[in-house]
């Protein structure tokens, strides 16, 4: 037996059935090395494992740190101004979350290529059905007021989100999944999830991903005004912080990770609008962008001095079509009108190629268990006027869509009326301000553009617009063998399992189409050419642990 | 005086509680509701619900107007909604922020304005006079966000002459902060220039074809003296009310100046607070507005009334 073979026993020998499988899968080549990787720490197998096992099969994992920086310095990162105060239970825009993030720390850190990375977490495990889940608590860590953090401040968070009463933004993702009470500390660095249902993806559902769950302490009172303490375990300590202007971090000089931030201090300006905040990079105002628009941030692509940094991510734009009253409630119907959409031509257009297309149901590209092998739907013209013709809409009619005013959105809308047209259906437009469409528009249109932001894995879209009682299912689509079959996906933490039921459930979205995907939108923000170690994610954080200048 | 002060003070008092009341019902119109747009579009209609209860905004509006009515006349204009910091706190701020930018704005218009007018007046229908005309009225009649953009790219982005943002850091001195604040004063400058100085120019022609004028001339004084003493003093009086009309504006209406140079002035303030429906930073924001331009009008009347007898005894009555 070889060395490299000893190490991958003794290795083997120290985890679970589940990761044992997982192991076999890569073995066998019917995973990826990025699923592997992704996959072994959704299940809380340590980055060392990965690496030693990645290793001793004749591949590293190790990314390597940002080298050639100098040491200290401040950079400014221009960011969308938040929509609100920036307080852990509503924050619930890309502006609040990216500043959030500074101070604040998550149990785990959802990376841009969706794999977890363990932050005041090291490991974490399931039992064998998914259903409890165990969280070993880093040592050694304080907060920036210097309380020493413990189990109990993991759980008392936790709960805090999870107790509906507290009206958490993060209730979204925690909905059906963990409880008030759910989380317990079983010592002082071991959590215990006590889950409402088996979860395989539960820990992307408390990491980075969702944002409200910084860290806090257990007696943290949530009515105080977050902005005057910024308390938090991250390498950033408040210095100075004006409402609508921007906030000031000094380097936090009791942070847990020795050696960072590399940087002094850290410098985040609110932004109100897009064109500004592009213009303060290309002019040196400032260091860093947290996001731009692909269509107002075009001079930064082509900017020598800039580097743009594109995420492929899994937002996107959904087109439901409401199938238990009006014109589409013929499935041919609806297929017909994804058939007319172009989506390479949406994608080249609307997005300037900075897109994947999308085939009709959540699981983007960028998942490592979308079943690639389901046929992806193309532009058909021809095959849907047949559709309309069997479905006895061979003269067509007339119907309205609903949307908002954002981004590429009334473009979009364009585009769908004009594609409509060629199989005689006649589509005005309603492009609202966002609280007239979310308020009176969204849930009851006919037609309607929905926008979604980045989630790392695709349970939120799989079930609050699509499953039978979905809070946000626009098409009011009811289908007891798609809810079966998600329900199936969401509890699985096998992989072949996985991505069979992920193929099963694509197949079955492009059979009954209630919502046309048409792409997935990639995240996009820039910094500086003489700046490096930014991290930005999908999501719209912007971790500066690591960021410096060159020298 | 006294009397005519306490009249326009009055008037003042009744115009703001007029407008509070225009600006209470235009802002409960609106479509929408506070809870939706604080909580995102994809909160929990229950949560939305108990939220707005929370905030009253439930309530039905005459209730609402007379819990606002009762509360600013103590001085209390309420905490923003959405940023949760007292309303009069970040008012001050930004108000602060925006008498900065127009009174920057107002001392590169209104020298350069006047002597624009006067040069146009004292070279009437000559080469000088129709440059300063044209380029005056060309310069008014295009919107200030293309000067805005095109000062930007050109000394900001391209030349790099100066910031591009007019948020000075903290702790800057006057200077510094001067400095941050030429850039966007630019557009206005030049929207604002053409305006001033036609009428200036028109009141310097008018007096200089006045009787006085000619009498003054007549009896000897000296070019210098019948300018000074005669000609500016009655010309410029259309000039102040112009002045004071654009304090409003230059307070609280640079809205699209303040978004594109990233300044918390108050037009932005106001703006951000309409699109969110935080009635108590709105309806107070508008206030303060309000009394600014009563304020600068009534400041305009004094001035004009003490340059001009014939109002401040009533004489034209």
């Amino acid at each position: 037996m070889d060395r490299d073979q000893q190490r991958i026993d003794s290795i083997r020998r120290q985890q679970s059935e589940l990761e044992n499988h997982v192991m076999d899968e890569f073995f066998a080549g019917r995973m990826s090395r990025r699923e592997f990787v992704r996959r072994s720490t959704v299940l809380g197998m340590g980055l060392t494992s990965i690496g030693a096992f990645l290793a001793a099969c004749g591949t590293g994992t190790t990314t390597p740190p940002a080298t050639g920086l100098k040491k200290g310095g401040k950079l400014i990162v221009a960011v969308i101004a938040p929509a609100g105060k920036i307080d852990p239970l509503s924050v619930a825009d890309e502006g609040g979350l990216a500043v959030l993030g500074q101070a604040g720390e998550y149990l785990v850190w959802s990376d841009k290529d969706l794999k977890l990375r363990p932050v005041l977490a090291t490991k974490w495990s399931s039992n064998s059905d998914g259903s409890v889940w165990t969280f070993t608590i880093r040592s050694g860590v304080k907060f920036n007021d210097g309380t020493a953090l413990t189990a109990k401040d993991v759980a008392a968070t936790m709960n805090t989100h999870a107790d509906p009463g507290n009206k958490s933004n993060a209730l979204s993702a925690l909905s059906g999944v963990l409880s008030k009470g759910g989380a317990v500390a079983k010592d002082d660095t071991t959590v215990e999830f006590h889950l409402d249902a088996p979860n395989g993806s539960f820990p992307y559902l408390i990491s980075s991903d969702n944002y409200n769950v910084i860290i806090l302490p257990a007696g943290y009172d949530y009515s105080k005004k977050y902005e005057d303490s910024f308390l938090g375990t991250g390498p950033w300590k408040k210095t100075s912080f004006t409402t609508g202007k921007g906030v000031s971090f000094a380097k936090n000089a009791s942070y847990w990770d020795s050696g960072a931030p590399n940087l002094d201090s850290l410098d985040m300006t609110f932004y109100a609008e897009d064109q500004p905040r592009i213009l303060s990079l290309t002019s040196g105002t400032s260091d860093v962008i947290s996001q731009f628009p692909i269509g107002a941030g075009q001079p930064l692509l082509n900017n020598p001095n800039v580097i743009a940094i594109g995420l492929r991510s899994t937002a996107h734009r959904q087109i439901h079509m409401r199938t238990d009253k009006g014109a589409f409630t013929d499935k041919r119907v609806r297929q017909a009108m994804a058939l007319v959409v172009n989506r390479s031509d949406l994608v080249t257009g609307l997005l300037k190629g900075k897109g994947d297309i999308g085939n009709d149901s959540p699981f983007a590209p960028v998942f490592p268990f979308t079943d690639t092998s389901v046929a992806q739907r193309a532009l058909d013209v021809a095959k849907a006027k047949q559709l309309m013709s069997d479905a006895g809409k061979s003269s067509g009619f007339s119907t309205t869509l609903y949307t908002w005013n954002s981004y590429e959105i009334p473009d979009l809308a364009a585009l769908v009326k004009s594609a409509a047209q060629q199989i005689g259906v006649n589509v005005a437009l309603q492009v609202l301000d966002p609280d007239t469409y979310y308020s009176k528009y969204w849930l009851d249109s006919e037609l309607g553009i929905t926008d979604y932001g980045h989630r790392g894995v695709p349970n939120v879209f799989l079930t609050a617009p699509l499953t039978s009682k979905g809070t946000w299912n626009a098409a009011h689509f009811a289908n007891s063998a798609y809810d079966d079959l998600v329900k199936q996906y969401v509890s699985a933490s096998d992989v072949p399992a996985q991505k069979k039921l992920a193929g099963q459930i694509e197949t079955l979205l492009l059979d009954q189409t209630p919502i046309i995907f048409p792409y997935f939108y990639y995240h996009m923000s820039a910094t500086k050419n003489t700046v490096s170690g930014v991290e930005p994610t999908a999501m719209g954080h912007i971790n500066m642990k690591a960021a410096g200048i060159k020298s | 005086m006294a009397r005519f002060l306490a009249r326009r003070i009055g008037l003042a008092l009744v115009t703001l509680w007029l407008l509070s009341i225009i600006v209470f019902v235009g802002a409960n119109v609106l479509p929408g509701d506070v809870g939706r747009r604080i909580l995102g579009p994809f909160a929990d209609p229950r949560a939305v619900a108990v939220f707005n209860h929370q905030l009253g905004t439930d309530r039905p509006i005459l209730v609402q107007y007379w819990s606002w009515l009762t509360h600013a006349l103590r001085g209390d204009l309420g905490n923003s909604i959405a940023f949760g910091d007292p309303g009069v706190s970040m008012l001050t701020r930004a108000l602060g922020n925006s008498l900065k930018l127009g009174l920057v704005a107002f001392l590169l218009v209104v020298p350069l304005g006047v002597l624009g007018g006067i040069v146009a007046a004292l070279n009437r229908d000559r080469f000088l006079d129709r440059l300063i005309t044209i380029a005056g009225i060309s310069a008014t009649a295009v919107p200030e966000f293309v000067f805005a953009i095109l000062a930007i790219l050109i000394i900001g982005v391209a030349l790099r002459l100066l910031p591009i943002t007019a948020t000075a850091p903290d702790g800057s001195s006057v200077p510094v902060q001067f400095g941050y604040l030429i850039l966007p004063a630019i557009p206005l400058v030049l929207v604002l220039f053409g305006y001033i100085a036609r009428i200036t120019r028109a009141g310097m022609i008018e007096a200089l074809d006045a009787d006085y004028t000619r009498t003054a001339v007549l009896k000897g004084l000296s070019y210098g003296t019948v300018i000074r003493r005669h000609v500016l003093r009655n010309a410029l009086l259309p000039t102040i009310a112009v002045v004071a009309t654009q304090t409003g504006y230059l307070i609280g209406g640079l809205v699209v100046i303040e978004f594109m140079f990233n300044y918390q002035g108050i037009g932005q303030l106001l703006f951000l607070a309409a699109q969110k429906k935080d009635f108590p930073l709105l309806q107070a924001g508008v206030m303060v507005i309000g009394a600014v331009y009563l304020i600068a009008t009534l400041v305009a009347d004094i001035t004009y009334s003490l340059l001009n007898p014939r109002i401040r005894y009533g004489g034209a009555d």
